[in-house]
């Protein structure tokens, strides 16, 4: 190792000393730190809190005075049709998407997880999806909705499919859901795959021979041990679902009629547009509440949850 | 695997319908790439005719007028240019940052502190930033790719410095001190003996951020507004389709083109992205 030494920058370099080791690296570790944390300070921690500030005052973004105007951007949030229109099809679309990405990504975790023939190239191919910018899938799936899926739909005599989804307000929602699914269940699959190994064999051996069925092994040994893994699945999901931006960008831009205008699509609207600067701040508030929210709550009700637990 | 196990037809019943299911989603994920396939090879003429019929020629004209109209090379030079700068950064920083909170948090209260703060960015949207952040870019002159690199450092920060933190400390800190003792700097010991032993991770944390920066649209859509020259390829793709929106082979194409450095990818370090996307599934 000391002759390795040479090759360190000269300003590191310091006579081997035993004695003084351990505290110089102490030294030297809160050096290490710094590049992080300077970043994260100023280019995260000191935005965010310009954010809380600015949202509760009435600035432009451009007039050069502004006054505190306490909770009014709030309550003025409350009352605007368009935000209430935007986090009510944010929290429906919520809810759709988690329960969706469970239900699809358990079921072909629980399949891929027996003995099949070409497990590992499914797990490949299934896995694909989440590699790709969501806004290429999105543009993508523009098309397919335009071209390919009312073919489909006039072939099987389906009404809502014969015309384009995206351009039915009543549709859209569902054509946005879908493309998230088609790209949000890779990565909890390969999740749930790996927990669903870890689960050791014995535990469903010793509950065979104690008369369990496939049900009741599932519901007390499996999904005790996927809860973490839930949880996580939750968490991340939910916080896709209330911040999603990109498929809405790509596939509708909001429409038809204002039906997918998602908050985070709103906030980039009045953010961008100029004149709305503390009310966008208050809009993204929201936001940052339901997710803290979110999580703190998915965090909660696991805590204390073992594997093993009825 | 030798024992063969009798099976019962129940089981096998079911087995045979799980094949069914799994090809039916095999067939539901892979279909959008054949239709994206065939119609970028294809000729507008040919697609009226039949959507969805393997091209008679493959013609590649259609790549060839996304790469000399719309100036494709550009583009990835920028996404290849904004993608490495920023993974060298988060692997010059993030371990070196994750390394001293990890030999340090049980002892001292300030790497507890900054493991903690680091972590707030979790439970933080992004458009929480968003807004004060496309303001306050401009205020320092970073509303340009310098900017967003920067950016990309700061997001990746809090998920790679947690997974980097708790892999460290599953590493005996044996090593280090012996090399201290043999006289190596705390920096020395650092890149000598601590980097080579957690390079799992370390690939797991690049091939995570190397995607995300590289798929990103909405940072770059705010950052990169002020110069189209500067863009990368998905904000790229995106003006394209509006660009040209009646010619959807030619659009197919510049899909097909964008998605191939990523197959790529996919193709030699399926192992590693599989793995990096599964390990942070928790990113800000």
């Amino acid at each position: 190792m000391s002759a390795k030494t040479a090759a360190v920058k000269p300003d590191t370099i310091r006579p081997p000393k035993k004695a003084s080791t351990l505290h110089h690296s102490v030294h030297v570790h809160y050096l290490f730190t710094l590049p992080v944390l300077i970043l994260y300070v100023t280019f995260f921690v000191v935005p965010m809190f310009m954010g809380i500030y600015y949202s509760f005052t009435n600035w432009s973004g451009l007039s050069l005075t502004y006054d505190f105007v306490g909770f009014d951007n709030y309550v003025k949030l409350f009352q605007d049709k368009d935000f209430m229109q935007a986090l009510t099809f944010n929290l429906k679309y919520l809810v759709c998407l988690v329960v969706g990405v469970l239900a699809i990504s358990l079921c072909l975790a629980l399949l891929m997880n027996q003995k099949i023939p070409f497990r590992t190239g499914f797990r490949s191919i299934f896995f694909f999806p989440a590699v790709l910018a969501g806004v290429t899938v999105g543009l993508i799936w523009n098309e397919l909705y335009l071209k390919v899926v009312p073919v489909f739909g006039q072939a099987l005599g389906i009404e809502f499919l014969s015309k384009s989804m995206l351009g039915n307000p009543l549709t859209a929602f569902w054509a946005v859901l879908i493309v998230n699914l088609w790209q949000g269940c890779a990565q909890p699959t390969v999740l749930l795959i790996a927990g669903l190994q870890s689960v050791p064999k014995d535990v469903y051996e010793a509950a065979t021979i104690d008369g369990a069925n496939a049900w009741q092994r599932f519901k007390s040994i499996t999904i005790p041990y996927l809860l973490p893994i839930i949880s996580i699945i939750v968490i991340t999901t939910a916080k896709g679902g209330l911040t999603i931006f990109d498929y809405i960008k790509a596939l509708t831009d909001g429409g038809p009629n204002k039906a997918t205008r998602a908050v985070g699509l709103l906030i980039y609207n009045d953010a961008m547009q100029g004149g709305k600067f503390s009310y966008a701040v208050a809009e993204s508030m929201i936001l940052f509440i339901l997710v803290a929210i979110i999580s703190v709550f998915t965090i909660k009700g696991n805590s204390g949850k073992e594997a093993g637990d009825a | 695997m030798a024992r063969r196990k009798h099976i019962a037809p129940g089981a096998l019943l079911f087995k045979i319908f799980s094949m069914l299911f799994l090809i039916c989603g095999v067939i539901m994920i892979l279909f959008p790439f054949y239709i994206v396939i065939i119609t970028a090879f294809k000729t507008q003429a040919e697609s009226a005719a039949n959507f969805f019929a393997l091209p008679t020629s493959w013609t590649p004209d259609n790549f060839i007028s996304v790469i000399s109209k719309a100036n494709y090379f550009m583009y990835f030079g920028n996404s290849a240019l904004i993608t490495v700068s920023s993974i060298i950064l988060i692997f010059l920083l993030i371990p070196m940052c994750a390394y001293a909170i990890a030999r340090n948090m049980n002892s001292r209260k300030y790497f507890k502190f900054v493991f903690y703060f680091l972590m707030l960015a979790i439970f933080v949207p992004f458009q929480v930033i968003m807004v004060p952040m496309v303001l306050y870019m401009g205020w320092w002159h970073l509303n340009n790719q310098i900017g967003l690199i920067i950016m990309h450092v700061v997001f990746a920060s809090a998920q790679g410095v947690y997974l980097m933190t708790n892999y460290i400390r599953s590493v005996p800190p044996d090593l280090e001190e012996s090399a201290s003792i043999d006289g190596c700097t705390t920096w020395g010991s650092y890149w000598r003996v601590v980097l080579p032993l957690v390079k799992p991770m370390i690939a797991t944390i690049l091939v995570l951020n190397a995607l995300w920066v590289w798929n990103d649209f909405q940072m770059p859509l705010l950052i990169l507004n002020t110069s189209p020259n500067t863009w990368t390829l998905p904000l790229f793709q995106y003006n394209f389709k509006t660009q040209y929106s009646y010619d959807y082979n030619l659009a197919f194409a510049s899909y097909l083109i964008a998605m191939v450095p990523v197959m790529i990818a996919y193709a030699f370090a399926q192992k590693y992205i599989v793995e990096g996307l599964t390990a942070g599934a928790v990113k800000t």
